[in-house]
């Protein structure tokens, strides 16, 4: 399997850090942050495959971030995974590029299938 | 029956607390509608209707004082006048007697061929005279002239012989005496040279008296008569008695004035009564002059005026109290509506400020809820993934097995916080692909264990191959749910609910619920999907439900009917589009 190189930026530690560990063992790489402004000066330096972006996070909120993340790296593909995301989120995450906007619990075989999409997409 | 006479009454009887807006009361400025309907009318009919009942009284007041007192004083004229005559025309013929006993002496008097002369002298001066005798003082008549031969008659012991000795005068009642004949005596007593002394009486008729009181009568309600002062009648009374009979009336006190005062006959009828105790300077008479005018007659032309006013009066109020009731209820109606559409506002916010809050809680819980499951999920999984990589415990599926139930919980437990976020409809957009079999049964979920205990069967028929609709899930599923519920609430135990779905057309589905329950009457059904309306009694419905349910049909582009018999059950048909353009479709994501 090609190893694909995520971020996972969510403010439950536990869970991030979980969820990373799972796809260590699917064989992808992982990093994890646990507020925006870690996530962005992070993405400022490596180049990432996927990123997983909460949108409650405690420094900066999600929307803002991906704006962010968008102007530093378009090209990354960003899913947001919240816990509850509102109509308003939804639509301003999709206008401003996310890939897709998924509610907590997360499937993780779904998520293999994703990034096996994109990696066939992308070189 | 009850509707329309409600219809034709309602402009003039307005019904404003009925019973199916009972739930607007605590929203209604006023309450008490009937009240303020009724103090309305009251007030202005009150202010409108005093002026005129006072000034009407007043007049009424004034035209009876002046209409009573032009009465009495016409009859005091009238009595006055009809006195004076009787009083001359006895006095007149006393005088004539004095004159003739004085000028002539008894030996000539008592000359038959001299007396016939004088009675015919008499006759041709005053008329009314019908004999004339002159009797002695021993009682016995000494001459006679007239058409009966009375000569030679005592009448020593007659009462009109013994009272002319006293008072030199008389003037007898009316009487019919030896000739039967109604007559008046009258007698003047003259005394001889020699110490004694006779009486010249004459007998007058009747007749002229009569004629002379009658020519004073005017009209048919008023009657003049004489009576005597025991009260019998003298001269003929068309209402008061017979001649010589006592009158009806009682006998007026003595006045030696002409009396006139307002009075009832015998029969209870309003009179005015008049009447003059007649007395002539040379002698008094017997004779009282009664003047009975009867009110009601005298008053035809005032009852008429009278009978006139009221018509006008009586219309007046009526044109007043039509126009006044329109008029207050029309205003009344319209405050009444006004806040009742006010209520209706009022209560649909709070209804919709209900839900809102009832969202907002929903999706806090799901918020809260859906990060530790989580977790869970990402340890149980991370677990999962140790045993399953892990050649240790590879084989041991009683482990997998038990990491899969948690697992599967998680899932459930995230299927049950996304539809509280999609009851909470937060995420309100979604034009999505939705299976109708997979929304039915979502639907019913709810239903399962109610359907259970109250052995309703639930028939679902949805076609294998139906094909996907592009709905809104939150609103398709909120239809359903309404609908459902409806159908729950009609049903007694042990019915059938059932459920169908099937192609319309190329680009329409139907969808069919059906009970055999309770039904609804055919009134209600063109009201059924009206805000408020409900046959829930007391305050179990709020009349809301068929309302949003059509709404939201109508948004989704759908159509909503009814057919439904009492006793036979309802079926709602809902027909939707497959495609709906306006919106755009989103995904809904892994979790969706």
């Amino acid at each position: 399997m090609k190893q694909y190189h995520l971020l996972i930026v969510d403010d439950e530690k536990r869970f991030a850090d979980m969820l990373a560990k799972r796809l260590i063992l699917r064989g992808c790489h992982c990093d994890v942050c646990y507020n925006g402004q870690q996530a962005l000066d992070l993405i400022r330096q490596k180049d990432f495959f996927l990123i997983l972006l909460d949108l409650h996070l405690p420094d900066i909120y999600g929307t803002e971030v991906l704006k962010r993340i968008k102007a530093i790296s378009a090209q990354t593909p960003v899913v947001i995974l919240t816990g509850h995301g509102t109509a308003e989120d939804r639509r301003a995450c999709m206008q401003q590029g996310a890939y897709a906007f998924w509610h907590k619990p997360l499937g993780i075989e779904q998520l293999m299938v994703i990034l096996a999409q994109i990696g066939e997409i992308s070189p | 029956m009850i509707d329309r006479i409600r219809r034709v009454f309602g402009p003039i009887w307005p019904d404003f607390n009925p019973q199916d807006n009972k739930h607007l009361d605590p929203y209604l400025t006023f309450t008490d509608y009937r009240t303020i309907w009724v103090v309305g009318i009251s007030v202005l009919v009150a202010t409108a209707l005093m002026p005129l009942l006072v000034v009407t009284i007043i007049h009424y007041q004034l035209l009876q004082k002046s209409v009573d007192s032009e009465l009495i004083l016409r009859a005091e004229r009238l009595a006055s006048n009809a006195r004076r005559a009787a009083t001359f025309f006895l006095e007149e013929r006393l005088g004539a007697l004095r004159f003739t006993v004085s000028e002539i002496a008894y030996d000539q008097l008592t000359d038959p061929d001299h007396l016939a002369e004088i009675l015919r002298n008499l006759k041709l001066g005053f008329g009314g005279l019908t004999d004339l005798s002159v009797i002695a003082h021993t009682g016995t008549q000494a001459a006679y002239a007239g058409p009966f031969n009375l000569e030679g008659r005592d009448y020593s012991n007659q009462s009109w012989f013994i009272e002319c000795q006293k008072h030199y005068f008389y003037v007898s009642e009316i009487f019919r005496g030896y000739r039967d004949v109604p007559h008046i005596i009258i007698a003047v007593k003259s005394l001889r040279p020699d110490g004694s002394f006779f009486i010249l009486r004459a007998t007058l008729d009747t007749d002229r008296l009569i004629q002379t009181l009658s020519s004073y009568e005017t009209g048919a309600h008023a009657e003049l008569f004489l009576i005597n002062r025991s009260g019998i009648v003298q001269t003929p009374s068309r209402h008061h008695g017979e001649i010589f009979e006592k009158m009806s009336l009682s006998v007026p006190v003595y006045s030696r004035r002409t009396q006139v005062a307002m009075a009832e006959d015998e029969q209870k009828q309003p009179i005015i009564a008049g009447y003059a105790y007649i007395s002539t300077q040379i002698a008094d008479t017997p004779f009282i002059l009664m003047l009975i005018k009867h009110k009601a007659g005298m008053m035809q032309t005032w009852q008429q005026l009278r009978s006139n006013i009221n018509w006008f009066v009586g219309f007046a109020i009526l044109i007043i109290l039509v126009v006044v009731t329109l008029t207050c209820s029309y205003m009344v109606n319209m405050l009444y509506r006004a806040d009742k559409s006010k209520a209706e506002t009022m209560a649909l916010m709070e209804q919709s400020n209900q839900l809102a809050t009832i969202g907002q809680l929903a999706a806090g819980v799901a918020h809260e809820i859906n990060n530790p499951l989580a977790l869970i999920n990402e340890t149980a999984g991370y677990v999962k993934d140790l045993f399953v990589l892990k050649e240790k415990f590879h084989q041991d599926d009683e482990l997998i097995g038990y990491i899969d139930d948690i697992l599967d919980a998680v899932e459930r437990c995230g299927t049950i916080t996304r539809q509280l976020l999609g009851f909470a409809r937060k995420f309100e957009v979604k034009i999505q692909k939705v299976n109708l079999k997979d929304i039915i049964s979502d639907v019913l979920v709810f239903h399962n264990k109610e359907a259970a205990y109250r052995n309703i069967q639930v028939h679902v028929d949805v076609p294998e191959d139906m094909p996907p609709v592009e709905s809104d899930r939150g609103k398709l599923q909120q239809i359903l749910v309404n609908l459902v519920n409806n159908a729950f609430q009609a049903l007694d135990n042990g019915c059938i609910l059932d459920i169908k779905a099937s192609p319309a057309g190329a680009d329409k589905v139907r969808i069919c619920i059906s009970d055999n329950g309770c039904g609804m009457p055919e009134d209600n059904l063109p009201k059924i999907f009206e805000p408020f309306f409900t046959t829930k009694e007391g305050n179990k419905g709020t009349g809301l439900g068929l309302a949003i349910t059509y709404g939201l049909v109508k948004k989704l582009h759908g159509d909503i009917t009814v057919i439904s018999k009492v006793d036979e059950g309802t079926t709602f048909t809902i027909t939707l589009p497959t495609r709906v353009i306006k919106e755009i479709s989103e995904n809904e994501g892994s979790t969706g």
